[in-house]
């Protein structure tokens, strides 16, 4: 029987009201850093729980201790002060990362977190960073005289986390360029970055982009040095599959089926529409199937009727298709 | 030589006494507070970013775009027609607008940016800038589903927002700036866009602006120096290569020269733009320029934003000095 068509997750996790109220209370110099902690560690423990109980294959941990992803680890690196507060969208407002001085790491900054998260599970959990190109993309930088500068320096720390992850057991290392395609001129420059990022790493490498023109960069979109990329179908109608027919890429895809952005939960007919999709392109040991991009916008029963709409219509495909 | 802005101020103050429009919003967003009272609180913070402003050493200002949750929405939303939905990416930045999708044919119903252009006049000491998002962006921007192409999409907004022009100049705006940044990105989409221009400034008595940000005009020189406006804004920051065109800058024409990255919180020094001014000047005569910076300031925290423009208004005296 084949193999394949294993399911899993993003990334983030919508942050329960316990969790918010006390990252608030923290800000106020209410509640300290070890009590944040536990109740982050509370948090994380019932994501790891609700996937496993779907039967989910490859975990993620959630993202219950981040903020923003370029702030998590910004603050957690050298060379990085913190910006006063500018506006994402509506009344939505968010701190940037300022690179001051050369930035780096003086320690690693997610593998704790990441080994909380696998030891609760027997499953593979994800070791999640932010991509260099994103992190200078999304950060203010008054230290570096080009932005291929910044941009290099950071490759360097964020393999040095990467190898990290993978000695610490990750089996599985995926790094987001949410930024990635927005600016075609700077592709070239981007997968040069992730290059260094994933250069001689023995996990399996992913990157997560979103948000882009695709077609524009897909040339270079198909080429980045990583095994798996990890793409939203669901919110463009599965229009980029067709980019991707006929492509003599050995890659693996992960196809996101389920809009994040949207509160109506697909039904399981329209999701096993989507992965048969899917299969005309990828043969089911190189497709993953999961939602669109991280759940943290949608509610805690939205983001976990998403994913078991996700599960259950990728165990009926198996079934009618006799893979294991 | 003026010194302006481009369009929007960071919206949230750095004084903790200050009112609080985000917090404001939320309240409003819970029925806690009334449409009147959060009027009144746009009013107020609106009156302190003008004292800002002006506090800078402006020459000329606008109101801010307090009111604006973006672009597109503040228009569209008044536009009969137009449904506003989920968020997008705004160009090449990680802040996001709400789309607007025209079910229906689109009608003026009315001012839309009158009673705040009216607002801050009233309360300012010096002369207040109009803005308005103009026709080709805004289509661009959005989705026209009731349009058969985008041509009629474009012209149809033309009509709308010229109406609107003519509103703000019969209420005695001396100047209304027309931002197009998404013409940098479609230039084959010039001729429309020409054709858009003539709609949008007929019958207007104001000085009219075309501000453009995020790019060059490369590939639109020379027909975009002839388009029938008083001003044009370029963008020095991101558009490097819009040096290499002012040699060709019309004599009857005022330059808005973008040269203050309003996009990184590094404060550039006075030597750099007096630098700058002296290069614009071989081409264009100090008395036609407008020194401000390259697009709206809301990609930067508060008290970023205010130092860039001391810092811009520092430099822009000494220019003047040293160079008539
Ligand atoms: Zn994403």
């Amino acid at each position: 029987m084949t193999r394949g068509l294993l399911t899993t997750a993003v990334g983030s996790y919508p942050k329960p009201d316990y969790l918010l109220k006390a990252r608030n209370q923290v800000a106020r110099g209410k509640l300290d850093n070890k009590d944040l902690q536990e109740l982050e560690k509370r948090a994380t423990a019932h994501w790891i729980k609700v996937q496993e109980d779907l039967g989910m294959d490859v975990l993620v941990d959630g993202e219950m201790y981040r903020g923003d992803m370029v702030t998590y680890f910004s603050e957690n690196m050298e060379g990085f002060a913190i910006s006063g507060l500018v506006r994402s969208y509506g009344n939505r407002y968010y701190r940037k990362p300022i690179a001051v001085a050369p930035v780096g790491r003086s320690r690693p900054v997610s593998v704790e977190w990441w080994q909380y998260a696998q030891s609760l599970t027997d499953k593979p959990v994800k070791g999640m960073l932010t991509g260099p190109y994103t992190m200078a993309d999304w950060s203010f930088n008054e230290y570096y005289p080009s932005r291929e500068a910044f941009i290099i320096d950071l490759a360097r720390s964020v393999h040095e986390e990467a190898l990290d992850l993978e000695r610490a057991g990750a089996e599985y290392i995926q790094i987001d360029e949410p930024a990635v395609s927005t600016r075609p001129d700077e592709m070239e420059l981007a997968a040069r970055a992730l290059g260094i990022v994933t250069k001689g790493l023995r996990a399996f490498t992913i990157t997560h982009v979103c948000y882009g023109d695709f077609a524009s960069v897909f040339d270079q979109l198909i080429r980045l040095p990583v095994d798996m990329l990890d793409l939203e179908m669901a919110n463009s109608n599965y229009e980029l599959l067709k980019l991707l027919k006929g492509n003599s890429s050995d890659k693996y895809l992960s196809m996101g089926v389920v809009d994040v952005h949207n509160h109506v939960i697909e039904t399981v007919d329209h999701v096993k529409r989507g992965i048969r999709l899917g299969l005309e392109v990828f043969p089911p040991e190189r497709l993953y199937i999961d939602p669109d991009c991280g759940l943290k916008t949608r509610t805690d029963e939205e983001a976990i009727a998403k994913l078991q709409v996700t599960v259950t219509a990728v165990r009926e495909t198996k079934k009618e298709l006799g893979i294991e | 030589m003026i010194a302006t802005v481009v369009g929007n101020y960071p919206k949230i103050g750095v004084d903790a006494q200050s009112p609080n429009l985000r917090s404001a919003i939320s309240r409003f967003d819970s029925g806690q507070i009334t449409e009147e009272e959060l009027h009144r609180i746009e009013d107020e913070v609106t009156k302190g970013v003008i004292e800002e402003q002006l506090e800078a050493g402006l020459d000329m200002i606008t109101d801010g775009q307090i009111r604006w949750e973006d672009g597109q929405t503040y228009f569209a939303g008044k536009i009969q027609g137009f449904r506003i939905t989920g968020l997008i990416r705004y160009f090449d930045t990680n802040t996001y607008y709400r789309q607007p999708i025209a079910e229906e044919r689109l009608q003026w119903q009315g001012p839309i940016s009158l009673r705040d252009y009216r607002f801050a006049a009233s309360i300012s000491s010096k002369p207040v800038k109009a803005v308005i998002t103009g026709p080709y962006t805004l289509a661009k921007l959005s989705k026209g589903p009731f349009y058969n192409d985008f041509k009629s999409l474009v012209m149809s907004l033309a009509d709308i927002l010229n109406q609107e022009a003519k509103a703000l100049a019969q209420a005695g705006a001396s100047v209304i700036q027309f931002d197009e940044p998404a013409i940098l990105n479609n230039k084959g989409d010039f001729p429309l866009f020409q054709e858009a221009m003539n709609v949008l400034i007929r019958g207007v008595s104001s000085k009219t602006a075309l501000y453009t940000y995020f790019g060059d005009i490369s590939d639109l020189h020379p027909g975009f120096f002839e388009l029938p406006v008083h001003i044009l804004g370029l963008d020095f920051v991101v558009g490097t290569r819009n040096w290499a065109f002012l040699k060709d800058f019309p004599t009857d024409k005022e330059l808005g020269l973008g040269i203050i990255d309003a996009r990184n919180t590094k404060l550039e020094t006075v030597e750099k733009i007096i630098e700058a001014i002296e290069r614009a000047s071989k081409h264009v005569s100090l008395n036609r320029l407008h020194i401000n910076p390259s697009c709206g300031l809301e990609f930067l925290p508060r008290s970023n934003a205010y130092s860039k423009l001391v810092r811009m208004v520092e430099a822009a005296a000494r220019a003047k000095e040293l160079l008539s």
